[in-house]
């Protein structure tokens, strides 16, 4: 499948910030472990309003953790 | 594998089987015997609310968290997918009974569309659970 043309850098946020699992983002953030390994994996693009719950738990601006990628 | 997809396949395992023995017991006849159509039916239930429950037992801190919005989206996603496949299905079965003119055949077909597009529906949102999409 496909990846989506948003990177991320929720991987390394998440261990900059005392090794955070997936399961204590997600919970955090009110989704699953699931969907926020698909978003760390570009499988997914999450909704605005998760897209600001992740910046607001590693205190950091949006497109310090998202970051659109042009083609061409 | 997280506890709504395990739910998912629970409810496409249970549905083909559901599927095979009410049309292995309808047979040619296009009809199954009322007491036969039940029991399969009880049986479906059943064995849909034991599956889940085990899964329950094994993860109940992930069976009581709502869904989320990406479950949602597959969820949709499947959905429009099982919604075109019983639009398809009830233009065959249309199309069967002006070919034949039997209400049974009308009947039969109507339900066997309604079943196949459920199993699709569910073998779509496996299939998005399993992408990781």
């Amino acid at each position: 499948m496909a990846t989506l043309p948003i990177d991320n850098q929720i991987r390394r946020m998440r261990f900059e910030h005392g090794e955070m699992t997936q399961q204590q983002l997600a919970e955090r953030i009110g989704v699953t472990r699931q969907t926020v390994n698909a978003i760390e994996l570009c499988k997914y693009s999450p909704s605005l309003e998760v897209a600001f719950r992740i910046a607001a738990v590693f205190n950091a601006p949006l497109e310090q953790v998202f970051q659109y990628r042009q083609s061409g | 594998m997280s506890f709504r997809e395990k739910s998912a396949w629970i409810s496409f395992i249970c549905l083909l089987l559901l599927t095979v023995a009410y049309f292995e017991v309808e047979g040619h006849d296009l009809i199954a015997p009322l007491h036969l159509t039940l029991a399969i039916f009880v049986a479906f239930a059943l064995l849909q609310v034991v599956l889940h429950l085990i899964v329950v037992a094994q993860a109940p801190r992930d069976a009581r968290t709502p869904k989320d919005e990406r479950e949602r989206l597959i969820e949709l996603r499947a959905a429009r997918v099982g919604f075109y496949a019983l639009v398809v299905g009830e233009f065959a079965a249309m199309g069967l009974f002006h070919a034949h003119g039997r209400a049974l055949t009308l009947m039969s077909t109507v339900l066997l569309a309604i079943l196949i597009a459920w199993l699709i529906k569910l073998g779509t949102e496996v299939t998005l659970y399993r992408q990781g999409s």
